[in-house]
């Protein structure tokens, strides 16, 4: 059953001001609906007006063909994932999969324990490229924030781990600090991005990370 | 819902248990729950009919891990 982790401030940026957000773990049924009803529908929208997969990237939907209902049916109950949704304004704003099982592969801390975010998704309507005036901002960072603190609570020092698809590669390197390994021949060519726990005090803004 | 449990080990396992969580700087809870999820893993993907092998870096030579 989904329960309340932590609550948060996202940007309303139609309205200027701050909102309150709640972030769950697991990701519940009401999230599911959301996704399924909510955001699906705006996405496939987009989609029917795109004539070229290239094109995916200028409207910010290069994770379209994530399946998160599946996703959740088959992880549900494996130890290893652990599942996040934002809530705000009355609607899920954001999901993200973490895996726990994962291995760094930084020199600096190759074979070390880390939170490995494996799917990280804001709703369409806070999309740059896919909206002219997207709704709320800070969604990616809050659930950055959240497998940040994941990997403290667990002991891995807010290390965490993620392959970026190429329309988020300058926000994980420029916004979020994280050191970018280059493209991975294994995993789609997609960039792989680690944060260490220097990296990670300094995204969170804390002084209390070891 | 958080549960609490007590595990009784012995000097040896306990022993095992502190050297594995100093190498892998971990608590000792951290590193039962890690190897929780890993056994979980190895069971669900044995159940699917995969095997686990462990791969040799300079020689690649494979060895089968058996599992009971």
């Amino acid at each position: 059953m989904t329960e309340l982790v932590g609550v948060y401030d996202l940007c309303n940026r139609h309205t200027n001001s701050f909102e309150e957000a709640r972030l769950y773990s697991p990701i519940g049924e009401i999230h599911l609906q959301d996704y399924e009803q909510r955001w699906m529908p705006l996405v496939q929208e987009k989609l029917a007006q795109i004539q070229v997969r290239e094109a995916l990237a200028a409207v910010n939907l290069q994770d379209f063909h994530w399946r998160w209902s599946e996703k959740f049916k088959e992880r549900a109950g494996d130890l290893g994932w652990q599942s996040f949704a934002i809530h705000c304004g009355g609607v899920t704003q954001g999901l993200m999969f973490v895996n726990l099982v994962r291995r760094c592969r930084a020199p600096t801390q190759e074979g070390d324990h880390m939170v490995y975010v494996d799917l990280l998704s804001t709703a369409p309507w806070n999309r740059h490229g896919l909206t002219d005036r997207p709704l709320y901002k800070g969604v990616g960072r809050i659930m950055l924030a959240a497998a940040v603190s994941l990997s403290i609570q667990e002991g891995f020092s807010g290390r965490v781990g993620l392959h970026s698809l190429p329309q988020s590669e300058t926000w994980y390197r420029d916004v979020c600090c994280m050191s970018d390994l280059g493209s991975d021949s294994h995993y789609q060519q997609l960039h792989y991005f680690e944060m260490t726990p220097t990296q990670a005090q300094a995204f969170i803004g804390t002084e209390t990370i070891k | 819902m958080k549960k609490t449990m007590t595990l009784v080990l012995s000097d040896v396992e306990m022993a095992a248990l502190q050297a594995l969580s100093e190498k892998r700087s971990l608590t000792k809870t951290g590193l039962l729950r890690q190897a929780l999820r890993l056994y979980q893993m190895v069971e669900t993907r044995q159940d699917r009919g995969e095997k686990l092998f462990f791969e040799h870096e300079g020689t690649k030579e494979k060895a089968e891990l058996m599992l009971l």
